[in-house]
């Protein structure tokens, strides 16, 4: 994904201003800033989730494959279905384990009826769920503990077989056990999946990530490999964010 | 005991104790407002059960009307037309309203405008309706005493509040199953049909009963539109008065033999089981469409349920 001189906001407001980044394919990104930086806002403007948010506007391009996402010719739910997304909150939907793995399965028709079963199976599998709820598939999802239930999320969205998985704070609301098995999980994943990841949780980011994006102010202040970020930050604003300080811009 | 020498406690316990019966006041006025409620209905429905029960025949169930007696079979059998037939159109209609208010209507003046105007349908009285059918439809059309007529009526009598409580179960859809299936690349009206509805469905389903169960008891825009008949509902929809319920509840109590009133409290105690029938048929659906919703899997809404105990 390559996003080109990108600056978005909501009518008078600009969120974001002239972010120019390149995601490689196949590597794990963090996004990464205090509060209202603005990160969540340009992880949905990866997928087109912001489109239907009244006064939604965008300048610049983001490009898929080289081809700009926001184009003409693009229909927002065939990129959906391409690049992928899991929420903070675990959102099973109201229907049995099984039906909210292969929901978006469903939705594109992408295997015959009597396969379903087993895109749940492998997916389910694929996330480490597999064992732990094998035997109760049609069951509710609101039984399962809260990082069980965002795992499903993982493997509900991985199950439409996404190119890019955007991920805003998928831990957050998760103990650390269940954090641990999402990390492992994104790592997992990552051989072939591009991800990109919003967390307030530096360590994580820095365990996860590749590539880090520091965002301050709607601005994108730094990017770089991620050690070179966390240990030669290039700027003192990114410095003082790792250290924790409050007082990020200079006086 | 101790407690009380600490200094201050005292003035705790006073606290504590006005905190108490002002607990003990509320709790009670909520207790007094629910045994009002509950009292009216055993008052109703044991009324109606002590005065049909020592008159009871069970040729009532199969036996027409005659005018001087016989059963209530058509009147029943007309009656579950109706419902049926507003079921079928007022839901169609009301689900539909409902679904643009709440998913497709831009926010406009327009909008707002027939938004109020659905709410303002369902504050006319219903014997407006039923004259305004009458002239428009019986009269007007030539139609005469119909079930046609009484049909529409009836509809546009109980559409607001389909309408409403449609638009209402789907505005209280979470944001977070829309955007999961947004995210997922679904096209909007599968994810209304495949998750949206779904998690609506027991509102929706229960405006559909209040529906059927306001136009079941209704008479009076029947009485302008329906007329009545002492044979079976026919399948002609102009033309040919219908039987049902309420009629004879309304009018056989004023008939001079002891059959008709003895058939006017049968009549009640129809009504009263097929309104039970009808909340009965709703928790089924309710319960089968919500065994996946988030919600008592650990009986813990029960617990939330139970009063707080007065200590």
């Amino acid at each position: 994904m390559a996003v080109d001189d990108l600056s978005l906001g909501f009518g008078e407001l600009t969120v974001m201003r002239h972010i120019t980044v390149e995601v490689p394919r196949g590597s794990i990104t963090a996004l990464v800033g205090p509060s209202g930086s603005g990160k969540t806002t340009f992880l949905r403007s990866l997928n087109r989730m912001n489109d239907k948010v009244r006064g939604f506007w965008h300048q610049g391009s983001v490009r898929l494959d080289g081809r700009d996402i926001y184009g003409r010719d693009v229909d927002p739910l065939v990129l959906r279905r391409r690049v992928g997304m899991v929420f903070q909150r675990p959102n099973p939907f109201p229907m049995s384990i099984e039906d909210n793995v292969v929901a978006g399965v469903k939705a594109h028709r992408m295997v015959p009826r009597r396969q379903l079963r087993d895109v749940a199976e492998t997916h389910l599998a694929q996330v480490g769920l597999w064992s732990a709820v094998s035997d109760r598939l049609h069951d509710s999802p609101f039984r399962l503990s809260g990082g069980q239930q965002q795992l499903l999320c993982l493997a509900r969205a991985l199950a439409v077989e996404p190119e890019v998985l955007l991920l805003d704070e998928p831990t957050s609301s998760l103990d650390p056990r269940s954090t641990e098995a999402v990390e492992e999980l994104v790592r997992s994943v990552a051989n072939g999946l591009t991800v990109i990841i919003v967390t307030h949780n530096l360590a994580q980011a820095r365990r996860l990530s590749d590539y880090t994006m520091f965002f301050y102010e709607g601005r994108l202040v730094e990017t770089g490999p991620t050690s070179q970020l966390f240990e030669h930050p290039s700027r003192p604003e990114t410095a003082r964010y790792l250290h924790g300080e409050t007082a990020i811009t200079s006086r | 005991m101790t407690a009380l020498a600490v200094p201050g406690a005292s003035a705790a316990g006073r606290v504590g104790h006005r905190r108490r019966v002002r607990n003990v006041a509320w709790w009670g006025l909520c207790g007094l407002g629910l045994s009002l409620v509950a009292g009216a209905v055993f008052w109703v429905v044991g009324a109606a059960i002590a005065n049909a029960v020592p008159g009871w025949r069970w040729s009532v169930l199969t036996e027409t009307t005659t005018g001087i007696g016989g059963g209530l079979a058509n009147t029943i059998a007309g009656t579950a037309v109706l419902m049926v037939g507003v079921g079928i159109m007022a839901g169609l209609v009301g689900i539909g309203t409902g679904l643009y208010l709440a998913e497709l209507a831009p926010p406009s003046r327009v909008v707002s405008l027939l938004r109020s105007a659905s709410e303002v349908l369902s504050g006319v009285p219903s014997i407006v309706f039923g004259y305004a059918g009458y002239v428009a439809l019986c009269v007007g059309l030539h139609w005469g005493f119909s079930l046609l007529a009484a049909l529409i009526v009836l509809s546009v009598l109980v559409v607001p509040y389909v309408a409403k409580s449609t638009e209402i179960a789907l505005n209280q859809v979470p944001l977070a199953y829309r955007e999961g299936g947004e995210a997922l690349g679904m096209a909007p009206t599968y994810q209304l049909r495949t998750i949206v509805m779904r998690a609506a469905a027991p509102g929706i389903v229960t405006g559909v009963l209040v529906a059927l169960a306001i136009s079941v008891g209704e008479t009076a825009p029947l009485l302008y539109t329906a007329g009545f008949s002492n044979s079976y509902p026919s399948a002609h929809l102009t033309g040919v008065p219908v039987p049902y319920l309420t009629y004879a509840t309304f009018t056989f109590w004023d008939q001079p033999t002891t059959t008709l009133h003895a058939l006017a409290f049968d009549s009640a105690v129809l009504l009263i089981a097929l309104v039970l029938l009808l909340v009965g048929a709703a928790r089924l659906i309710v319960r089968l469409t919500q065994r996946h919703a988030p919600g008592d899997h650990h009986g813990l809404a029960r617990h939330r349920r139970r009063a707080p105990t007065l200590r």
